[in-house]
C-alpha cells in the first residue's frame, strides 16, 4: 500500500479554471515554487519578529530530542521531526495581516498555502490576520519565503504582532495598508516599503527596506479574491457548483448519514 | 447477540501487527465489549481520597476554596487540628470499608495505595441510585464518619474541629454546589451537576489526565479516548438508530487503529504535511472502493461521490488523525492539534468536490472554536486543559482522540503539561493495571466475543 506511487493521482486542489482559480491551485501546490520578488536578510527579518536579538543563541525550551528520555512509544520514532524540534527550541510566532484591496494572499489562502506547503506548524484563521507558530528556527526559514515572494506585497500585506487592526480599512496615501501603530512606511525616495518597527511595535535601531510595493496592475495580476473589477461573478461557475453541493451534503450527512448515495 | 451490520474490521498495534481479524463492528460497541465495559465501570464507580492532602488542609485549616493554583483563599489556622491521619491509613480504611462495602456483592471495596484510598461503589448501590452521586456523597460522608470515630471528634469534644472537617471534605457544598478544585476527595469523572450537558460525563476527563493514564503513547491514548468519547456519544443518544453504524465505523478507525489505516497514513507521510495526508486517504479511499470518480468538470476537476457515507467518514477520521499526528510529531506540541481539525476539513470537501467533510462539519466547527482557545489570538488555556462536555467542544464527538495523540506527542512546549495537572494519573496506571495497553485489550476483548455476534 505505502509503495505505491503517487504521481497516478492528480489532486484537484481547487475548482475552476478562471485566473483567480489557477492563482489559487498554484499557491496551494506545493510542487510550484512561489516566484521570488525580493531579498530580505535573514538578521532583517531576526529583527522584524523580534524574538531574539540578531545572532543570539536560540533559547530551548526543552533538551534536544536526542537527549531527552521518554516513555517509549513508536510513533516519536516514525514521524521525523523538523530541525527546530530536534534542538528543543521555543515555539514562536509570526502573525500576517492581509488588505482587502486585491490582495495576493487573505488569511484563508494563508491557511491552505501552510497546511500544504509547511511542516510542524500551528495557525489560527481570523478574519483580518493570520497567526503561524513554530519552532523558532523553522518559523525563520518559513518567515523567508513568506516575505520574498509573490504572496506578499509589502503594500498590502504587513507583519502585525499586535494592534492588528486595519485590513479592511482604506489605503492611506501612498497606497499602504492601515496601521494605527506606524510600523512601516513608504519611503517616497527610493521607493520602498521600510518597517522602522517590529511586528511588536518596538522601534528598530536600523529600519529594514522590505522592497516596493506591487504596481496596481501587479495587484490584479496576482490578486487571489473573486471581485467586480478582476474576476467577475460568472467566472465562479463550477466553485458555486462544488460548495453547493458540499453544503447539501454536509445537511443530509447531519441529518442521516446513511441516506448519502451515489446519485448526490 | 444478533450482528446487524456487514462491517468486519481487523485491528493492529502501534507497530502495525495484526491483533484480530474480522472482527465485527458491533465488538467494538460498549455494550458488547468486555474490556469496554471494566473500563466504563471503573470510571464509574470510582472515588480517590488523598490522605496526605487531607491531613495537612485540616492541619492548615484550609478548605473550601475555588481557585485552582492557589487553594488558599480561605484559611482558619485556629481551627487547624493536628492529627496522624495518613498513620491510620488502614484503620480509616477498614471503617468506609464497614459503611460501604457491605452493600456489595463481596468485591474488595476499599483498598490501601501508599497514601490514598481507592473506594469502589458497590454495583447494587449503583443500581439503586438514579445518578452515579454516591461515588462522591457515600465516599465523603463515610470518610468524615470514620475519621471522626478514629479521632473521637464529636460536637462534646471538639465543636469546631466536626465543622473544619466537614469543610475539608466538602468544601462549600452545598451553599455552593461544586467542590473545591483538587480536593481531597476525587472521582474519575465530575460530579454529575458541574456537568456540561446531558450524557456529556464520560467525556468530562480533563485531556492530561488520559495522557498520563497511557503513559504518553499515542495509539494508547487514541484507544483509552475513544473508549470514553464513544461510550458518551451513546448515552448522549448520538449513536441511536441512524447514527449507531456511523459512530462504530467512526471510533474502529479513528481510535483502534482498524486495518491499520491511521498507521499506514501516518507511515506513508512520516515526512509529509497536512494536504500530503489528505491526498494519501483519498488515495487509500478510491482503493479500497469507499468513494470513486463520478464526473469531472470543465477545468478537469473531479467529482467523488460514495454510497456508504459512514465508512468514508471513517476515513476521513482517520486521516485527520494521522495529520494531527504527522503535525504534531513534526513539531512535538500538542498545541497543533486544534489546528489541524479546524483546517482539514475544507481541504477533505475541496478534495473530493464537496463530499461531506468529517463529522459532517462539527469537526470542523468545534475544531475551529478548539483553535481560537487554546491559541493567543483569543487567549484561553493550553489543549491539555481542556474536558471535554466543555461547550465549544461538545459539538463534536470525534475531536477528543486527536487532541489526546497530539498532547501524547508533546515533548514539554506545553504551561499546562501532563506533569503539571495530572501527575497522580500516572501513578493510577499502576495502581489499575485495567488500564495498560488499552488498545490491544480493546482487540483481545473484541476476539473473544467476535464469534458470539451472529447474522440474524
Amino acid at each position: 500500500m505505502a509503495e505505491k506511487p503517487k504521481s497516478e493521482y492528480v489532486p484537484n486542489i481547487y475548482p475552476g479554471k478562471d485566473v483567480v482559480s489557477e492563482r489559487r491551485k498554484k499557491l496551494w501546490d506545493k510542487s510550484r515554487p512561489l516566484l521570488k520578488y525580493r531579498s530580505v536578510a535573514e538578521d532583517d527579518i531576526t529583527q522584524i519578529l523580534s524574538h531574539r536579538a540578531v545572532r543570539a543563541a536560540y533559547v530551548s525550551v526543552h533538551p534536544p530530542l536526542e537527549e531527552m528520555i521518554e516513555p517509549y512509544d513508536p510513533i516519536k520514532h516514525i514521524v521525523v521531526p523538523t530541525p527546530g524540534t530536534r534542538a528543543g527550541d521555543r515555539i514562536r510566532f509570526i502573525q500576517m495581516s492581509d488588505s482587502f484591496h486585491l490582495p495576493s494572499i487573505a488569511p484563508f489562502g494563508r491557511q491552505r498555502l501552510y497546511f500544504s506547503r509547511f511542516r510542524g506548524m500551528d495557525t489560527v484563521v481570523y478574519s483580518g490576520r493570520e497567526i503561524l507558530e513554530m519552532r523558532e528556527r523553522d518559523l525563520e526559514k518559513v518567515a523567508k519565503m513568506l516575505l520574498e515572494t509573490e504572496i506578499f506585497n509589502p503594500g498590502r500585506s504587513a507583519l502585525k504582532g499586535i494592534t492588528v487592526h486595519g485590513h479592511s480599512l482604506r489605503l492611506d496615501e501612498d497606497g499602504l495598508m492601515f496601521d494605527a501603530r506606524r510600523r512601516y512606511i513608504y519611503d517616497r525616495d527610493t521607493g520602498e516599503v521600510v518597517y522602522i518597527k517590529d511586528q511588536m511595535g518596538n522601534v528598530l535601531d536600523v529600519p529594514v527596506p522590505i522592497g516596493p510595493p506591487f504596481s496596481e496592475e501587479d495587484c490584479k495580476k496576482l490578486c487571489l479574491t473573486y471581485s467586480w473589477d478582476t474576476q467577475p461573478y460568472k467566472a465562479r461557475t463550477e466553485l458555486f457548483e462544488v460548495m453547493s453541493r458540499a453544503t447539501k451534503m454536509r445537511v443530509i450527512a447531519g441529518f442521516n448519514p446513511e441516506m448519502i448515495d451515489e446519485s448526490m | 447477540m444478533k450482528m446487524k451490520y456487514e462491517d468486519k474490521v481487523s485491528l493492529y498495534n502501534d507497530t502495525s501487527q495484526c491483533m484480530t481479524e474480522n472482527v465485527p463492528i458491533e465488538a467494538l460497541s460498549p455494550f458488547c465489549n468486555p474490556y469496554m465495559k471494566d473500563v466504563l465501570d471503573l470510571f464509574k464507580r470510582t472515588a480517590f481520597i488523598n490522605l496526605s492532602k487531607l491531613q495537612s488542609c485540616l492541619k492548615e485549616g484550609k478548605g473550601g476554596w475555588e481557585t485552582v493554583l492557589g487553594q488558599d483563599e480561605c484559611k482558619m489556622p485556629w481551627y487547624g487540628r493536628d492529627l496522624p491521619i495518613v498513620e491510620h491509613a488502614e484503620e480509616i480504611a477498614d471503617r468506609i470499608r464497614d459503611k460501604v462495602g457491605k452493600f456489595g456483592d463481596g468485591e474488595d471495596s476499599v483498598t490501601v495505595m501508599a497514601d490514598t484510598i481507592v473506594v469502589k461503589i458497590p454495583k447494587e448501590v449503583m443500581e439503586v441510585s438514579a445518578s452515579r452521586d454516591p461515588v462522591y456523597t457515600w465516599t465523603m460522608v463515610a470518610l468524615c464518619q470514620a475519621i471522626a470515630e478514629v479521632f473521637n471528634i464529636n460536637p462534646n469534644t471538639d465543636l469546631d474541629g466536626c465543622n473544619m472537617l466537614k469543610a475539608v471534605v466538602f468544601g462549600r457544598y452545598p451553599q455552593s454546589i461544586t467542590f473545591s478544585p483538587g480536593a481531597p476527595v476525587s472521582g474519575f469523572l465530575k460530579p454529575s451537576n458541574v456537568v456540561d450537558g446531558l450524557g456529556a460525563e464520560y467525556s468530562g476527563i480533563t485531556v492530561n489526565h488520559i495522557v498520563a493514564m497511557v503513559n504518553k503513547r499515542t495509539m494508547d491514548g487514541l484507544a483509552l479516548a475513544s473508549i470514553l468519547e464513544g461510550a458518551a456519544q451513546w448515552e448522549m443518544g448520538n449513536a441511536v438508530g441512524w447514527y449507531e453504524r456511523y459512530n462504530l465505523l467512526g471510533y474502529a478507525y479513528e481510535g483502534f487503529n482498524a486495518n491499520n489505516l491511521v498507521l499506514d497514513l501516518v507511515k506513508e507521510n512520516r515526512e509529509g504535511t497536512i494536504t500530503d495526508v489528505v491526498y494519501s486517504t483519498i488515495i487509500r479511499a478510491v482503493e479500497d472502493g469507499v468513494i470513486k470518480v463520478k464526473n469531472k468538470l470543465a477545468s478537469g476537476y473531479k467529482i467523488y461521490t460514495t454510497n456508504d457515507f459512514p465508512l468514508w467518514n471513517a476515513y476521513e477520521l482517520a486521516g485527520t488523525t494521522a495529520a494531527a499526528i504527522v503535525n504534531c510529531g513534526a513539531m512535538r506540541s500538542g498545541q497543533a492539534a486544534a489546528t489541524v481539525l479546524g483546517y482539514i476539513n475544507d481541504g477533505f470537501a475541496l478534495e473530493t468536490g464537496g463530499l461531506a467533510d468529517p463529522d459532517g462539519g462539527r469537526m470542523e466547527g468545534a475544531g475551529i472554536g478548539f483553535a481560537f482557545y487554546t491559541h493567543s489570538i483569543y487567549g484561553g488555556a493550553g489543549p491539555g486543559a481542556y474536558t471535554f462536555d466543555h461547550v465549544i467542544l461538545r459539538g463534536s464527538g470525534f475531536i477528543q482522540p486527536p487532541i489526546v495523540a497530539g498532547m501524547c506527542l508533546d515533548s514539554g512546549t506545553q504551561l499546562f503539561s501532563p506533569e503539571m495537572t495530572s501527575s497522580a494519573f500516572f501513578k493510577l496506571r499502576d495502581m489499575f493495571p485495567l488500564l495498560q495497553d488499552p488498545l490491544k485489550k480493546v482487540a483481545e476483548a473484541a476476539e473473544q466475543i467476535k464469534g458470539e455476534i451472529k447474522k440474524g
